[in-house]
């Protein structure tokens, strides 16, 4: 299979401080991956490697078959984590600024930059300085910026944080739309919901190292199932269920993991004596659970041998 | 490539020009350097009347031909002016030895007959100029007669009491006493008034009563008037200079205006250096804080970006200057038109000298990308204004040393200290523009030409290595020792 993106063995050091450390990855074209991981895990690192920002210390990467992202930065688009614009530009030429630099024709941007702005609900705000906006469009206004050229890879660092739920809902349609045509979208998240539905394949990075990657299904495959609890009532009594191994409660909604040999139904007889079940499924852990489990895998892991990075 | 490097000149560019404050800032010069003159002007002219009485105990009546004698050189001051600029013949004004400058009775009546002469053959309009700029002279001073002020009677304790008076309700600015006989023994004269710096009046009324002294002295010494005058004679030296053809040549106004020119225009020149340097520093501080760079840089490399920014920068400092010297020319071509004097200075022609022009814009240009390279160096290492202020203090030291040596590189602009300020690469180009009026020779144009573009090659090479890495450092700004090894590594 083609890959837009490949590292191999991929380290970065700052000092004595290690931010990615052997890391391997594939990314088929023309999917949605994600990266996870915790803050300072490293994902920023990688991304800020990927597009040739950073060099690494070891190991290679390949960016739409070439080795250096600055041989092909006009068919990429990155949205760094923190996001920033120029205060005093009006909105349409910001966007179609983003558009020339990656070689873009100074009309065909200052056309394409409207059309988008329009297409997004901002089209009220084409010729209004970008100071005047608030975040949630500012950043609107950048991922247009990021992808007005058409690039083949897009990479988004944290698109969702700080979105309310309608312009999550705008950045959502903005990959989902991407994939369809077909472009290859990499974005780090810390939203497992916003991963697990969006993403064909995810990979989680912890201190420096890879802990998983692989498609969705792949991830989840051979972990142990769990319980999925929606209720009503106190949730504190659901900690003495008998038989549990582990309990994440949410308030209305609950993981729960059972210890090996203990039957589920039993437990479920249990539930509905003790609070109001609304909702009850026995299957695959979340991709919230999968994470928590795998910080706490590693950091034991870590503790055990020293704990030295 | 280059053209994303022009893309990013381009928006810096535009960036600083649209903005209301940066013509505010262009204009706010020219308009607080008007103002500045104007002000001083109009201080001047708007000088309250000082008003001043006599209170004369002489037998002879001194305070009278002082009083004379005072207002008549006044007169004869300007009309030595008027007959300069109109050029009458020096033999016009040889009357004005004859007139005895001690003598109230006749003095003045000469006086006006010479003046209705030297006048006569002058345009109306400059004769209306010449009354204004004796009445203006009059109404400097004002003598206030004793009887005005009821000093008129009584002994003189008495009336030295109310003139006291008068100079502590401000009624008078000031007093003189003239007791004894001065013409033999001059310690019993006084001047009372409560303005302690301003000494203009004493000086003016002072220099007239040793004009009348003098006279009198000699008089009585019998020595003839001629004599007396060869005696007086104060002895001058003619200002000549040596042509380019070797000969000699007298030196005119115009041409020290023109010898001061360099220092206008170096002053000029550090301004535009350093606005636009600074603007470059906080335009880089500010894109780094705010993160776009990031973005620029997942488009354009680092090298890129940086010259991008340091030529868009760089096009606005040129556009200042350009302001300027419109502003300038403006200013010259009205200011000619107000004051006909100053049209013998030539001032068009300096400003548009091509000597000027050309090092102007030239060391504007080297002097810019030199200190450009630096700043955008520290600017890129900073991630706040607070931090990069900090960090431009010693630059800023170093920028002012030039502004100090300026005046003594003018005065000798092919001396020790001139050359030696030549060479060093920070300070070349700001010292050759001083020099402009030697001017240097070829050959030091040359070589300064070579050290510059060297210099600026340099900076670059060492800013760009900076600029790569901490463009993109957050966190303390790094050490010296960690900037010292990027500047190593290739």
């Amino acid at each position: 299979m083609d890959h837009a993106l490949t590292l191999h063995g991929v380290t970065k050091r700052f000092g004595s401080f290690t931010a990615v450390s052997d890391l391997s990855l594939e990314v088929p074209k023309g999917c949605i991956y994600g990266f996870l991981g915790q803050n300072g895990a490293g994902k920023t690192t990688t991304i800020r490697m990927v597009m040739s920002i950073f060099h690494p210390d070891a190991g290679t990467i390949s960016v739409l078959g070439h080795p250096d992202a600055g041989e092909v930065k006009d068919r990429l688009g990155y949205l760094p984590e923190e996001k920033g614009l120029y205060k005093k530009m009006k909105t349409a030429e910001i966007v179609a600024y983003f558009g020339k630099l990656k070689g873009m024709d100074r009309s065909t941007a200052n056309q394409r930059a409207r059309e988008l702005l329009t297409r997004f609900g901002l089209g009220d705000w084409l010729d209004k300085k970008c100071e005047a906006m608030s975040k949630g469009m500012g950043q609107k206004v950048q991922v247009l910026g990021t992808i007005i050229h058409d690039p083949e890879l897009v990479i988004l660092d944290e698109p969702f944080s700080g979105l309310d739920p309608v312009n999550r809902d705008t950045m959502r349609d903005i990959i989902l739309d991407m994939k369809r045509q077909g472009r290859t979208v990499i974005f780090s998240t810390h939203g497992m919901e916003q991963a697990e539905q969006l993403c064909d394949f995810v990979m989680m990075i912890h201190k420096a190292k890879l802990q998983f990657a692989g498609s969705l299904a792949q991830v989840r495959q051979g972990r142990d199932l769990g319980i999925q609890l929606d209720y009503d009532g106190d949730g504190r009594v659901l900690q003495q269920l008998p038989g549990a191994r582990r309990v994440n409660d949410h308030g209305k909604h609950a993981e729960i993991f059972l210890q090996s040999g203990q039957d589920p139904q039993q437990a479920l007889r249990w539930l509905v004596d003790h609070v109001r079940v609304r909702r009850f499924d026995y299957r695959e852990p979340s991709l919230h659970e999968i994470f928590v489990r795998t910080v706490e895998e590693a950091d034991a892991r870590l503790a055990a041998t020293g704990g030295l990075r | 490539m280059a053209s994303k490097t022009l893309l990013v000149a381009q928006r810096e560019y535009l960036d600083n020009v649209r903005t209301k404050t940066f013509w505010l800032g262009i204009l706010a010069f020219p308009a607080i350097f008007a103002l500045a003159i104007g002000i001083g002007w109009v201080m001047n002219k708007t000088k309250a009347q000082q008003p001043y009485a006599v209170l004369d105990l002489t037998e002879s009546g001194l305070g009278t031909r002082i009083e004379a004698n005072a207002r008549a050189n006044d007169r004869i001051a300007s009309l030595r002016r008027f007959a300069s600029e109109q050029g009458v013949p020096e033999a016009k004004l040889a009357p004005l030895d004859a007139i005895d400058l001690t003598d109230p009775a006749t003095l003045l009546l000469q006086l006006r007959d010479l003046e209705g002469a030297v006048t006569a053959e002058a345009d109306p309009q400059q004769t209306a100029r010449f009354e204004r700029m004796v009445e203006s002279l009059a109404a400097k001073y004002r003598f206030e007669p004793l009887a005005a002020l009821g000093a008129e009677h009584g002994s003189a304790a008495e009336r030295e009491q109310v003139l006291r008076e008068h100079v502590r309700s401000g009624r008078l600015f000031a007093y003189f006493v003239l007791a004894g006989d001065p013409v033999a023994d001059a310690t019993q004269l006084g001047y009372v008034s409560n303005n302690l710096t301003d000494n203009a009046l004493s000086e003016w009324y002072g220099g007239a009563a040793t004009r009348v002294v003098r006279k009198l002295r000699l008089a009585a010494a019998q020595i003839a008037p001629e004599t007396a005058r060869h005696i007086q004679e104060s002895i001058h030296f003619r200002p000549r200079r040596v042509a380019a053809d070797g000969s000699l040549e007298d030196v005119k106004d115009e041409q020290k205006a023109n010898k001061f020119a360099p220092v206008v225009f170096v002053y000029l020149l550090w301004i535009a250096v350093f606005t636009a340097a600074q603007m470059l520093l906080t335009n880089t501080v500010e894109e780094k804080s705010n993160r776009i760079i990031e973005v620029l840089l997942s488009s354009v490399s680092p090298g890129q970006l940086m010259a991008g920014k340091i030529w868009g920068i760089g096009a606005t400092g040129l556009t200042l200057i350009l302001s300027w010297a419109v502003c300038g020319l403006v200013g010259v071509h009205f200011g000619v038109q107000a004051v006909p004097k100053l049209a013998e200075w030539n001032l068009a022609e300096i400003v548009g000298d091509p000597l000027y022009l050309t090092s102007f814009v030239g060391y504007f240009l080297s002097g810019y990308l030199l200190f450009a390279a630096i700043l955008v160096a520290i600017g890129s290492v900073c991630n706040s204004l607070k931090e990069a202020q900090n960090l431009l203090q010693p630059v800023f030291l170093l920028l002012m040393i030039p502004l100090f040596a300026m005046i003594p590189v003018v005065q000798e602009p092919n001396g020790l200290m001139a050359r030696v300020f030549t060479y060093i690469p920070l300070y070349t180009p700001f010292a050759m523009m001083n020099r402009a009026s030697g001017p240097p020779p070829a050959w030091e144009y040359a070589a300064t030409t070579v050290l510059i573009l060297f210099s600026v090659w340099f900076a670059f090479k060492a800013a760009g290595r900076i600029f790569r890495v901490g463009v993109l450092m957050t966190g303390n700004p790094p050490r010296l020792k960690e900037i010292l090894s990027w500047l190593r590594a290739s």
